[in-house]
């Protein structure tokens, strides 16, 4: 497997970049750590003519605890130890993506946008073409779940949940400038395995926003796969929130690997808010969001497993969350 | 206060790391991939995308006329039947009228690069019709409507039938106190070498061909291409570079080593042929999938009476080793312990599925699996410890098996007493709280087939030769293939220990069969045994030489000098001697550089009913492992925290190379327990990736406890039996017979993924059967 040649891009400000977006728009993809890019490429999945590489956008690197640039790489997270301890969902959930030399190279921003994965699309172009091509590179239907309408490719990245429970907010800049949104707004639960940014083609990740209340939240990422390291989440669920042995001041609850992006579960979670957080509340909680999700059959382990861990997962990362919040 | 006696050797028994080390993690060591000849082409191959096709046609012209393109080749150019082993020759080196599986050679192209030979490839057009697919071997084994070669038994798709009885299975079991039976079902697995394969060849206009090649096995490379391409032997020479492992995947003769010789052969020119990962997996050769089922009979004090076991062995598309697999999944049941009765049928059938072959404990693993569940199940039905168990049934020294195997030298039972002690065994069995447990398996492995693949069993199976001029330097030339199991250093070691020199001076040569004298390479574990002592014969012969030498130079008798450190003495008078490059000197006075050749052949062992040899070897390793293991009872995820590790190799001659076998044996079989496995819907392999097929990551390696004591082997050179398989194979049922003393469950199928571990506790809570407590 090689990559086919492609026409790369280097800018070194976001106006040029989005002056190069207008130009090849439809005809590109963005470069961040290229750990998934480049491999789907090699595979031949969904080529584009046209590399806009990020790594020389100055204003897209570093961070601080308030503000993380979508290019910061994963590593760079990993050793501040003053970010993680001020985020303990995300110093969980970054130390749990694939290695520590994809680490090295990975980025923020490519882990909220990572393309959403399945058996059926994750292969070379020989095996997908051995098999008749699916919806969500170079054919018409879907081999999950056999109709040629939605595709149920999922998200396998381990940031956005971590983010997701702590409010982050994402800043995009775009043809008409920039604009700043809830991460939560980034995803569209509408959408399915293709669909399923709100952001527009084109449109670029500058930037993740933490809010100052979110310093001082208990969090917990716990991560299902078959391998410690390496393995894309089976099941990836982030907590946070604030509670003592009293009441619950804030609770939320977030999850990857399930469906084709990442969620909240806000209408369960609201309700705890005020109460005492036993251990039968955990208990129906975590029952409740097991009844929320569907997981189908396109990763190695059995989606009944999948789901059936979900309750687990839940209730032990509600037991096992720490940090700052903790009282 | 006793005084430890000095070592027996001065080298042998040592750790010694690998001569060519420096190379390798530097990166200066020199594989296939690394070697660039002038002018040379990029071969590529069209593989199948159907389970089991008729090739109607193949449209090449508009890939021939591309520029850039060389040669494009189809099936009927070499059409020659082979395979490694010479009764079952059903390979071609490209396809011929069928395809048979998806990912099997249809066409292959010559070209300039990459990007044109891919091109190329993209531009043949196959008019095929698909033909029935039949993914699963029970499909097979009655008269099937398309069968995959037309060398099925009578019209189905079974490639073998072994039927063996010895003794009396039925009126044992009549007798027996107790029966346990073990339906297993086993996932494919495979190599997963670090070194993808790789071949490069050239054609030469003085008629010679060059081939190099990432092999395990040089010779049986050497004779396939000789006997496809139609050209004799000592008009091909065939080179191995470093070789990043092999595991039996590289052993078979394969299609792509011969389809790049046929591509030079065409075009003149060198031609580089590399196989991706996914393309590594497709060529396969792995362990076989398997359904066994196993009976076991004792009587009341848990003494064997009788195995009765069947084995539906799922071979793929071609014959490979399965003619051995199919003996050995039930020979190799045969030990450590004693057998009397013995019957089994196996059957390998073809499927429309990449080749299985032979891999790491090639026959012993799944069958071994199964007996030594059986095992434990006896030992708890009877009330015995399962180490009382196995104590009380092991094969002893010099004895013969039911179906006449020699066993000279075995450790076994100091294997047990050792593995018990270490592990505290016996404060842990059943003992430890609900969801930890211990669990013992044991393991038998053949030091060496006794029969090779060979074409004249009279002709030894190892030779080495020694040259060793002026300068001191020894050159070592052998056809033994290291690749990466320390056989070349192990070769070193011997030389200068027979020789009393430094290793530094010792060089071994890179495999060239233009100088190098034939060794069958490595596989079924025979390198230290068959090599080792070839290595040693031809290093007395060149010792000789040079204590006569020596001799003559202090006019003593040959006999009256011995060989010290780089110095020949006389006994009991160290100030009367000459060194060791002085005696060369005085050889070579005579002779000039000085030469010697040792090798070594099996002596007949075995019975001489039909298959007898299967299985046969000059001598056996044993093991005996206890893992311990915590499972998470909530998710079903387990973590094996430590393996005792005893193992009888005989005298280690490389103590730190046999314990990275030991180590990496552990983790692969530890990899075939927890999550390895080819996983297929029909005939489509689904995980073709290192990223999907789970081998396991370092922390999921236990902590290795390795207690090597074995006694000194009659006949393996300076004692030393095997360890490059054989202690794969106590690993998995050591781990399955822990997560029974955990959590109760017997998980006779593998893999053991998570979701199988919860169901196996979900149904014994349903049937209401407590276990510690739970």
């Amino acid at each position: 497997m090689h990559l086919d040649p492609f026409e790369l891009h280097r800018p070194t400000s976001v106006e040029e970049t989005m002056r190069l977006a207008r130009e090849w728009a439809g005809k590109f993809d963005y470069l961040a750590g290229g750990t998934d890019l480049l491999p789907n490429y090699k595979m031949h999945i969904n080529l584009k003519p046209h590399v806009i590489a990020l790594d020389a956008v100055g204003e897209l690197a570093g961070h601080s605890l308030g503000r993380v640039g979508a290019m910061e790489r994963l590593g760079e997270l990993e050793r501040d130890p003053e970010f993680l301890a001020a985020y303990p969902s995300v110093a969980d959930a970054v130390r749990e993506v694939a290695t520590p030399l994809v680490r090295s190279s990975g980025t923020v921003g490519g882990n909220l946008l990572v393309e959403t994965r399945c058996f059926f699309f994750n292969q070379s172009y020989f095996w997908r073409a051995s098999l008749g091509f699916c919806l969500k590179a170079d054919g018409d239907r879907c081999h999950v779940v056999p109709q040629k309408e939605r595709c149920y490719a999922t998200f396998s990245g381990d940031l956005a949940p971590a983010f997701l429970v702590l409010d982050a907010e994402v800043e995009v800049a775009g043809p008409n400038g920039r604009r700043r949104m809830p991460l939560a707004d980034l995803y569209d639960e509408k959408g399915d395995g293709i669909r399923r940014l709100k952001i527009q083609a084109g449109e670029l990740l500058v930037a993740l926003h933490l809010p100052p209340k979110s310093r001082t939240l208990r969090g917990r990422y716990r991560k299902l796969r078959v391998r410690p390291s390496y393995d894309f989440p089976e099941l990836g669920v982030a907590v946070a929130g604030s509670w003592d042995d009293e009441r619950v001041r804030s609770l939320s609850i977030a999850m990857g690997g399930v469906d084709p992006y990442p969620r909240r579960f806000d209408e369960l979670t609201d309700p705890l808010v005020g109460q005492t957080l036993t251990e039968e509340r955990i208990r129906d909680l975590a029952d409740a969001v097991t009844r929320a999700v569907r997981p189908v059959h396109n990763t190695f382990l059995l989606p009944d497993y999948r789901r059936r861990m979900v309750s687990v997962y839940v209730r032990r990362a509600i037991a096992e969350a720490k940090g700052a919040g903790a009282t | 206060v006793a005084t430890p006696s000095p070592p027996k050797y001065r080298l042998l028994g040592r750790r010694i790391p690998y001569i060519e080390g420096p190379l390798k993690v530097t990166g200066r060591a020199e594989y296939t991939d690394d070697i660039q000849r002038p002018g040379m082409l990029v071969g590529r191959l069209l593989r199948s995308p159907w389970p089991h096709a008729r090739l109607r046609s193949i449209d090449v012209s508009a890939a021939r006329a591309l520029p850039g393109v060389y040669a494009v080749l189809t099936g009927e150019r070499y059409p020659t039947p082979f395979g490694v082993l010479p009764i079952t020759h059903d390979e071609t080196a490209i396809a011929v009228d069928k395809s048979r599986y998806i990912g099997d050679i249809i066409a292959a192209v010559a070209a300039t690069d990459e990007r044109t030979a891919e091109q190329a490839i993209s531009l043949i057009r196959v008019d095929a019709e698909p033909l029935p697919e039949y993914s699963d071997p029970r499909m097979g084994t009655s008269k099937v409507g398309e069968p995959i070669h037309a060398r099925g038994l009578l019209g189905t798709n079974i490639q073998k039938e072994v039927v063996q009885h010895f003794g009396n299975v039925d009126a044992a079991f009549a007798h027996a106190a107790h029966t346990v039976r073990v339906r297993g079902n086993f996932a494919g697995v495979t190599h997963a070498f670090t070194e993808p394969l790789a071949t490069i060849a050239e054609a030469t206009p003085d008629g010679r061909l060059t081939v190099w090649s990432a092999t395990q096995v040089p010779h049986y490379l050497h004779r396939s291409l000789s006997e496809v391409l139609g050209i004799p032997m000592h008009r091909i020479r065939v080179i191995k570079p470093e070789v990043g492992g092999g595991f039996g995947g590289k052993s078979d003769p394969l299609p792509h080593e011969i389809v790049c010789a046929a591509l030079s052969l065409e075009t003149g020119r060198p031609v580089k042929i590399l196989i991706d990962r996914e393309d590594v997996f497709y060529t396969n050769h792995g362990r076989h999938p398997t359904q066994n089922d196993v009976r076991v009979a004792t009587d009341s004090e848990g003494n064997i009476l009788a195995y009765d076991i069947d084995a539906l062995i799922d071979g793929g598309a071609w014959s490979s080793f399965g003619t051995v697999t199919t003996y050995y999944n039930g020979v190799l049941a045969m030990g450590p312990y004693r057998v009397p009765n013995f019957r089994y049928r196996g059957r390998r059938v073809y499927t429309t599925k990449p080749p299985s072959g032979a891999m790491r404990a090639h026959g012993g693993t799944n069958i071994r699996y199964s007996v030594e569940l059986a095992l434990d199940m006896i030992a708890e039905a009877a009330g015995i410890d399962p180490f009382d168990l196995r104590t009380r049934n092991a094969l002893p020294p010099n004895s013969t098996t039911v179906n006449e195997f020699r066993i000279t030298s075995t450790s076994f039972l100091k294997c047990l007493a050792a593995a018990r002690e270490k592990s505290g065994w016996d404060a842990k069995f059943r003992k430890l709280p609900y969801g930890r447990g211990v669990g013992l398996g044991c393991g038998f492995y053949i030091s060496g087939s006794n029969s090779p693949i060979h074409f004249t069993p009279k002709m030894p199976q190892s030779t080495v030769h020694l040259k060793v001029d002026m300068d001191g330097g020894i050159a070592v030339h052998s056809m033994q293939a290291d690749i990466g199991q320390g056989s070349n250093t192990l070769l070193a070691m011997i030389v200068a220990e027979v020789l009393g020199v430094d290793l530094e001076r010792v060089h071994v040569q890179r495999v060239d069969s233009d100088v190098s004298p034939i060794d069958l390479g490595s596989y079924s574990s025979r390198v230290t045994f068959m090599m080792g002592n070839a290595a040693r014969a031809a290093a007395e012969q060149l010792r000789s030489k040079l204590v006569a030498a020596a001799a003559r130079q202090l006019g003593r008798t040959p006999d009256a000098l011995e060989v010290v450190h780089e110095r020949i003495q006389e006994k009991g008078h160290p100030d009367v001697g000459v060194s060791f490059l002085a005696a060369l000197h005085g050889a070579m006075e005579t002779e000039g550089a000085l030469t010697a050749s040792g090798s070594y052949n099996t002596s007949p062992v075995g019975g001489s009913f039909k298959g007898a040899r299967a299985g046969t070897a000059p001598a056996y390793s044993f093991a005996a492992y206890v893992a311990e293991t915590e499972v998470d009872v909530e998710t079903g995820e387990y973590h094996v925290s430590k393996i005792w590790a005893a193992f009888d190799c005989g005298r280690a001659l490389n103590r730190l190379a046999v314990e990275g076998q030991i180590e990496g044996s552990i983790h692969m079989g530890l990899g075939q327990v927890m999550g390895e496995s080819m996983n297929y819907r029909g005939s489509r392999l689904f995980n073709p990736s290192l990223l999907e097929y789970k081998i396991p990551m370092p922390q999921q390696m236990p902590d290795v406890e390795i207690l090597l004591v074995g006694d000194d082997d009659p006949e393996g050179p300076f004692g030393a039996k095997e360890a490059g398989e054989g202690p794969l194979i106590a690993t998995l049922p050591s781990i399955g017979n822990s997560l029974y003393d955990a959590v109760g469950v017997r998980f006779t199928d593998l893999p053991i993924t998570p979701d199988k571990v919860l169901k196996g506790i979900d149904q014994r809570r349903r049937e209401g059967r407590a276990w510690k407590g739970n």
